[in-house]
């Protein structure tokens, strides 16, 4: 996900609000548990007492029974508690029972331990005349203990005792943080999945974005001239758009094209009249306008070459076949030069196709090649091949690489050497504009390819172009 | 050597007709693409000089039209659409020739010769029969050397006879190849310049084939 997309924004959103409600759920859920179970472990304790104290009283009529006969009764009630409960019965006015003296009953849990007893420690009753309180016992363990005086018997066998139930905090406290490390546990599991369902819905969910980039990229890089697909009812009218913007430019270079060439032929027949008028006539009025003219000639060659370039600048992704358009080339320079008997070969594969207009492909190779069927002696040879992109200057998906070789006369080192530029002919004696190279270069440059000149093979001029290839 | 110029603009094809009939061509001209057609499919040219941007009729439409009719002159195309797309679009209509507007009538004139000879089967351009000498850039007949004094009819008579030299012409053929459509044409006339024609070179090299035309052919030479 890129620092600044739509993608991170409903992501991080959805991320902060997980993280964010998930804790606050949490502690609300853990507090509210915690003082649910403090009461239960309460209220268990608070409702031991009574039934320590019935079942006590049913099982001896004037005294607590021996714990062996009510142990297993006990054990039950307790039973019914999440906790270990633990009781004591401790007589309190130093009569014997059944003859030994009173002992202090309690639970066998407790072991030779007694309960601490809050009574001793001073604690106040309650209005039911039971006392509260967290104590510590003789190894430190917390208890919370409830105890109350009860007394057994009648007449003159009647004995008070100290009756306590209790339970250990720890035991609470384990309780709720076994609670505590589940709900963390499903909560995190919960926030994890959570997460991964958002990236999952943000990634689906904007999909059709992704395609539709793709499909942009497509039709730059000049494999599509639409934007096609079914996309989502969101972003169907900005394709709508997109289409009808792309058509619409489209429609704009091809007037900007069709008035580029109405103009150049409303001005170029009344020069062609003006030049053959004052070629007839020596007079210095009749050489000064051929003069003129020819310059004028020259200037309107020129700014018609720019205003096509200039139309073509910003149309996205033509793609030409190079094949088609130097066999056509070939076909119509080889009638031009019928006489000469050039043999025209050609080397060009299907798959190497040049990401621009074809217009402009075959101004290139059309100037080319007439330069090379100008003044080769019996043969003009055409190679197209895709190079990678490393050799060429960087940029793009590839290189195309177009050369055209004749075995004229070709060039000398120093007409090699000099830059081309507009209006210079190499050789003044064979006819032509003197603009095929330059035009080439200027064409060869807006594609931010390269036009070089070399000495091919055989000795004739070698003409290459570097060219954006399309894939 | 028959022309046909097809030019709309009336200046420009006033040029074109002034050049060629100074080259020594019989010239006819059209100015729109209905009249050119219909002139390039009656009239026998060696040449064919179109615009393509013509009025009533497409300069294209008018050449392939030509093609399908089976005319096969040479055309020459004359436009300025220069773009490279345009010269194979007129290529493959069947052109056999291009020239951007604005030209140099030197350069174009080059180009009809060039198309005339071809047409003929001469590679070269100049063409020999025995002691006669046709340069046809400079449009100067040689005899063993010399230059000949020719009229324009007389130039243009020798001239055809010479492109199609060893083969017998008839007198129809060098009536509908030598003069302008709203000539006279009276085949008379052709009688008295070959009689003119015989004065200036050996006069056997000009054989009348009863009934059938006239050759020309090397001196001495009784085949």
């Amino acid at each position: 996900m890129k620092a600044n997309s739509l993608a991170l924004r409903l992501f991080v959103t959805a991320a902060a609000w997980v993280l964010v409600v998930l804790p606050i759920a949490g502690w609300i859920i853990y507090t509210n548990h915690r003082i649910q179970v403090e009461e239960t472990f309460n209220d268990q304790i608070d409702r031991f007492l009574p039934t320590v104290i019935d079942i006590a009283e049913e099982k001896g009529a004037r005294g607590p029974v021996p714990p062996s006969d009510q142990v297993k009764s006990f054990r039950r009630a307790s039973a019914h508690s999440a906790w270990d409960l633990v009781w004591q019965f401790k007589p309190l006015d130093g009569k014997p029972l059944d003859g030994k003296p009173a002992e202090i009953m309690r639970a066998r849990p407790l072991g030779d331990k007694t309960l601490p007893l809050p009574r001793e420690h001073g604690v106040e009753p309650q209005e039911d005349e039971t006392y509260w309180a967290d104590l510590p016992d003789a190894d430190g363990q917390l208890m919370r203990v409830r105890e109350t005086i009860h007394q057994f018997g009648m007449g003159a066998d009647a004995q008070r005792y100290s009756v306590a139930v209790a339970g250990r905090l720890d035991d609470l406290k384990a309780t709720v943080a076994a609670f505590r490390s589940q709900l963390i546990y499903s909560l995190a599991l919960a926030g994890v999945g959570l997460l991964a369902a958002t990236l999952f819905q943000v990634r689906f969910g904007l999909f059709p974005l992704t395609r539709m980039e793709r499909a942009l990229a497509d039709i730059r890089s000049g494999k599509a001239t639409r934007l096609e697909g079914d996309l989502p009812s969101e972003i169907k009218p900005l394709q709508h758009e997109i289409n009808a913007l792309l058509k619409s430019n489209q429609e704009i270079v091809e007037r900007a094209r069709t008035h580029v060439g109405n103009l150049a032929h409303a001005l170029k027949t009344p020069l062609a009249v003006l030049i053959n008028e004052a070629r007839r006539d020596p007079s210095p009025l009749a050489q000064k306008v051929a003069e003129q003219a020819d310059t004028m000639t020259s200037q309107v060659n020129l700014y018609l070459d720019r205003a096509r370039m200039a139309a073509r600048i910003g149309v996205i992704g033509r793609v030409t076949e190079v094949g088609p358009v130097a066999e056509s080339l070939v076909r119509a320079l080889d009638r031009i030069y019928r006489d000469k008997e050039l043999a025209y070969s050609l080397d060009c594969p299907d798959a190497v196709r040049f990401l621009g207009e074809r217009q402009d492909l075959e101004e290139m190779l059309g100037n080319l090649l007439d330069n090379a069927s100008k003044w080769a002696r019996s043969r003009v040879h055409v190679v197209a091949a895709a190079k990678s992109a490393d050799q060429g200057n960087g940029a793009g998906p590839g290189w195309l690489e177009i050369r055209v070789e004749d075995d004229g006369p070709g060039l000398t080192p120093e007409q090699l050497a000099e830059p081309i530029t507009r209006g210079r002919r190499l050789d003044e004696t064979k006819p032509g504009s003197g603009l095929g190279h330059s035009i080439v270069s200027d064409l060869a440059y807006s594609y931010n390819g390269r036009f070089e000149l070399a000495r091919a093979d055989g000795g004739g001029l070698s003409a290459r172009l570097t060219l954006p290839l399309a894939i | 050597m028959r022309v046909l110029i097809v030019e709309d603009d009336r200046d420009l094809n006033r040029q074109l007709v002034s050049a060629l009939t100074d080259a020594g061509y019989a010239v006819d001209s059209a100015f729109d693409g209905e009249e050119g057609h219909f002139l390039g499919e009656t009239e026998p040219y060696d040449v064919v000089i179109l615009d393509t941007g013509l009025p009533k009729m497409d300069g294209i439409r008018v050449l392939e039209q030509w093609r399908r009719a089976d005319r096969k002159m040479p055309v020459i195309i004359l436009t300025a659409r220069d773009r490279w797309s345009d010269k194979v679009a007129g290529m493959d209509a069947g052109a056999d020739d291009y020239v951007s507007k604005p030209f140099h009538m030197q350069e174009l004139l080059a180009r009809v010769r060039a198309q005339m000879r071809r047409a003929s089967g001469h590679a070269r351009s100049d063409i020999e029969c025995g002691p006669l000498r046709l340069d046809t850039k400079t449009a100067r007949v040689t005899l063993n050397g010399q230059p000949i004094k020719l009229t324009s009819h007389e130039y243009r008579l020798l001239a055809y006879l010479l492109h199609h030299n060893e083969r017998v012409v008839s007198r129809t053929e060098l009536v509908e190849h030598l003069y302008e459509q709203d000539f006279d044409r009276d085949s008379n006339t052709i009688e008295v310049f070959i009689g003119r024609l015989r004065k200036k070179i050996p006069s056997d090299m000009i054989k009348t084939i009863r009934g059938l035309g006239y050759r020309l052919s090397q001196a001495g030479d009784e085949g």
